[in-house]
């Protein structure tokens, strides 16, 4: 295929034909480690139904029948009914939105800012790098679960003050990660090699330094994704995240907990979600570590 | 006005000091050798020279002027170096292109497309090179990049620590004869270190034997070839860098 | 050299298959080690390293090893077991790699490794053991070798290090000793004080060294023989003295492209690889 060749090309023309002919083999070895595909279905599958959850539910999520409630899994609803007689299945359909919403605002503020503390730490070394470290230790001290309750105490319950409980405790282990990086990297001949240059210790961390830390930064998010979830669930859990009648899984669960017995889908359903997602994480994780390591080479 | 002057250069480590009261001056146009075995101190010369170690004591003038901790725009623009290991020396998520670009960059000089296809030609590596990544490349032709990129800035003086010292010896011959072609054509002033005798005799005019960070002795090239070394250790290094003897062998000591 | 030759290779072929297609490090190598030190000369990717290897059954998957013959003292190598080559790696054959900080176990006393590597093959108590190690080690001018018994890798020198190698991979007595580029890491005059030892060594016990190295002036210094290699083949076998009149033009090429002290040029020549040597 010209397409092909052309990526493949063994003398680029252009920067864009170099990157994208890089990323191409990335993604063809990517692509033979099967359960890496797997995991990308399941995250491209919940992308998805984030987007057309409209669409995809066959019920308002919100809309309650009494007349209909605890209803096994059937024809008409997939997952059954809950105790107020909402569907389950366009419940979590639409949970899927608040999901990857958490997912994706944690991880946004979380990772530049880890990298960002993580890199000029690393570089800098001295009192620098001792005085951000033990502003990482302080945060990296909280237990996350029992920061959001304090949250809660003081803020009042709801996703964004969960949201923000996560993110606040999440952040210091990306900072670690960027600055063990970064202290290899600073030793490295091609950074005196820029300092040979001129360039300002801005410069180097911004656009030398950073950008090498960047690949180890992903997997780590990609395998923190599941924990994040499953922490955002546990804080559905005890009703100090998303409030009813919102159809977030971890508050779903919680619901779920008096029928376990008899109505086990209630709770069963969203919990099997959980997994699934935290899994598809995990495995697209470990995929992306497997293509991105620098030690193995190409 | 010599090009490059140092006087009780003095470096230390911690408890280590690296080296110690090194003085010697290398005329402009000069190909200054400095050799030595591991632990002498002659990359930590090196890289205080380049400005690459705060921890230096004494006196380095770079073309009649002191050189103090900070080093200048303009020391930058006339001074560059070209390391050892053609694998660590470029950074392997830039293209060469990218690379070469990042100096004049910083820099602020102009004419950056014309002086990069420039560059590379002078390193004899086709267009075809421009975009691929470091690891797309071979040691010898990174070195090569790694050259390209010193010269992007048009520098006098070239600081060399060990530049062939990771090749093939086929490709070590035609990355010496490179050198020595940009040398002559542009007339540049090159501080060679090296542990290799025989690589230091051929590309250099004067050279520095240094051992456990001391100068033992400066001698020209000529005299090293003659076998007529004055210390004792360099007619050892000498004796050493013959090839396998084994009568040799048995009479050499340690000189620390 | 009247007596049977220690090991044998003919046609040795040693390939990777990988996704990308067929790697051939070794395409077609013959050669004989006698009681000699033989070179094995080469640069980097012509399969040199691949070859000592082979011969000791350590050719990492997904590399395959075939051969007319790769046979030591008269036992055919490629239809041994994995018990028949345990039984012979260490004890019969020994190899020594380059770099003594990725071979010695840095959490262990080296003289403690030297001792284990003779109990692996020998039965002996600690004692027993501890004693020859320390005799070994007086062996290789390793002076003070009790003090030196109780230190860790980290803490002993490049020279020392590589001697301590040396000694374990010489305890157990083998025949053969493949020796992979073994003091490349070394300062020159270190490098030359660690070569006469493993001369004397091996010339005393009558044992057989295939030398591997990039360095020809090196070997052609010190090895009997020399084997030239490039792109997995052979270019040329002959007498280390007869080096410099060597007839193939790699070899030469490869000689003369050295810098040298003693004859001077401004210029040096380089060289021009001929597709032919490739074989294809």
């Amino acid at each position: 295929m010209a397409a092909r060749d052309w990526l493949l090309a063994p003398t680029p023309g252009s920067r864009l034909q170099s990157r994208l002919g890089q990323a191409y083999l990335r993604w063809l070895a990517f692509r033979s480690n099967p359960l890496a595909c797997v995991g990308l279905a399941i995250v491209v599958a919940l992308l998805l139904l984030a987007l057309l959850a409209p669409l995809v539910a066959t019920h308002d999520p919100l809309a309650q029948s009494l007349a209909r409630r605890l209803r096994p899994p059937s024809a008409e609803h997939f997952f059954g009914t809950d105790a107020l007689g909402r569907d389950i299945f366009s419940r979590i359909v639409h949970g899927a939105r608040i999901t990857l919403l958490v997912v994706l605002v944690v991880v946004v503020t979380v990772g530049p800012i880890g990298l960002l503390v993580g890199a000029v730490a690393g570089y800098a070394g001295g009192a620098l790098d001792t005085v951000l470290m033990r502003v990482t230790d302080i945060f990296l001290a909280f237990p996350r679960l029992i920061l959001a309750l304090a949250f809660v105490a003081a803020l009042g319950p709801g996703i964004e003050n969960a949201v923000i409980a996560i993110a606040f405790t999440a952040w210091p282990p990306y900072a670690r990660v960027a600055r063990a990086e970064a202290m290899v990297i600073r030793n490295a001949d091609y950074i005196a090699a820029t300092r040979l240059q001129g360039a300002s210790p801005a410069r180097i961390v911004l656009r030398h330094v950073m950008p090498l830390c960047v690949p180890s930064l992903i997997v780590r998010s990609t395998l923190d994704m599941a924990g994040i979830i499953l922490t955002a669930a546990g804080l559905g859990f005890l009703g100090l995240g998303a409030q009813p009648p919102m159809p977030e899984w971890g508050a779903m669960i919680a619901t779920g907990r008096d029928y376990i017995f008899d109505q086990w889908w209630v709770a069963t359903m969203p919990g099997i979600a959980i997994c699934v997602v935290a899994l598809g994480f995990n495995l697209l994780g470990d995929g992306l570590r497997d293509v991105l390591d620098p030690k193995q080479g190409q | 006005m010599s090009a490059i002057r140092a006087e009780g250069l003095d470096v230390r480590f911690g408890d280590i000091h690296a080296v110690r009261g090194a003085s010697f001056a290398v005329a402009e146009g000069e190909s200054f050798g400095i050799v030595g075995e591991s632990g002498s101190g002659k990359s930590t010369v090196l890289r205080a020279l380049a400005g690459l170690n705060p921890g230096w004591t004494g006196r380095i003038e770079i073309r009649g002027e002191a050189q103090g901790r900070r080093r200048t725009r303009a020391f930058h623009a006339a001074v560059q170096m070209v390391f050892q290991d053609p694998f660590g020396s470029l950074h392997p998520r830039h293209t060469v292109d990218r690379a070469l670009a990042e100096p004049l960059a910083i820099q602020a000089t102009g004419d950056a497309e014309a002086r990069i296809e420039r560059a590379l030609a002078e390193v004899q590596l086709g267009p075809g090179f421009r975009f691929r990544y470091p690891h797309q490349l071979s040691g010898g032709q990174r070195q090569r990049v790694a050259i390209a990129r010193a010269l992007v800035l048009e520098p006098r003086i070239l600081l060399l620590d060990e530049p062939t010292s990771a090749l093939d010896v086929s490709i070590q011959a035609e990355v010496l004869n490179l050198l020595a072609e940009l040398r002559r054509r542009r007339g540049l002033t090159y501080v060679l270190v090296s542990h290799n005798l025989a690589v230091v005799g051929h590309m250099c005019e004067r050279i520095a034997v240094m051992n456990a960070g001391r100068i033992v002795e400066e001698l020209d090239a000529a005299s090293l070839r003659a076998g007529t070394p004055r210390e004792a250790y360099t007619r050892q290094l000498l004796a050493a860098s013959r090839g396998y003897d084994r009568a040799a062998a048995a009479g050499f000591r340690s000189f620390d | 050299m009247g007596d049977a030759p220690l090991v044998e290779v003919e046609d040795l072929h040693v390939r990777f298959h990988t996704r990308t297609g067929v790697v051939e490090a070794v395409r077609g190598l013959s050669f004989s080690l006698g009681r000699e030190k033989l070179g094995v000369v080469g640069e980097s990717g012509s399969g040199k390293s691949m070859t000592g290897r082979a011969i000791l059954g350590l050719v990492p998957p997904p590399g395959e090893v075939t051969a007319a013959r790769l046979a030591f003292a008269g036992q055919d190598l490629l239809r041994l077991d994995d018990a028949g080559m345990r039984a012979i790696r260490g004890r019969r054959i020994s190899m020594v790699l380059q770099d003594p900080k990725f071979s010695l176990n840095p959490v262990m006393r080296v003289g403690d490794q030297v001792a284990e590597a003779y109990r692996q093959h020998h039965r002996a108590n600690r004692t027993d053991a501890r004693a020859r190690a320390i005799a070994m080690l007086e062996q290789v001018r390793i002076r003070d070798a009790r003090r030196v018994y109780d230190l860790h890798p980290h803490e002993v020198s490049g020279g020392m290090g590589q001697r301590i190698m040396i000694a374990m991979m010489l305890i157990p007595e083998p025949d053969v000793i493949i020796a992979d580029e073994p003091t490349s890491a070394l300062d020159v005059t270190v490098q030359m004080q660690v070569l006469a030892i493993l001369d004397d060594l091996v010339t005393q016990r009558g044992m057989g060294l295939v030398f591997i190295s990039h360095d020809l002036a090196l070997v052609g210094s010190f090895c009997d023989r020399v084997v030239v290699m490039y792109g997995g083949r052979a270019m040329e076998t002959l007498a280390a003295r007869d080096l410099a009149g060597a007839s193939h033009p790699y070899t030469r090429g490869l000689l003369s492209c050295l810098p040298s002290l003693d004859k001077p040029v401004a210029a040096l020549p380089t060289l021009v690889r001929d597709p032919a040597w490739m074989g294809r």
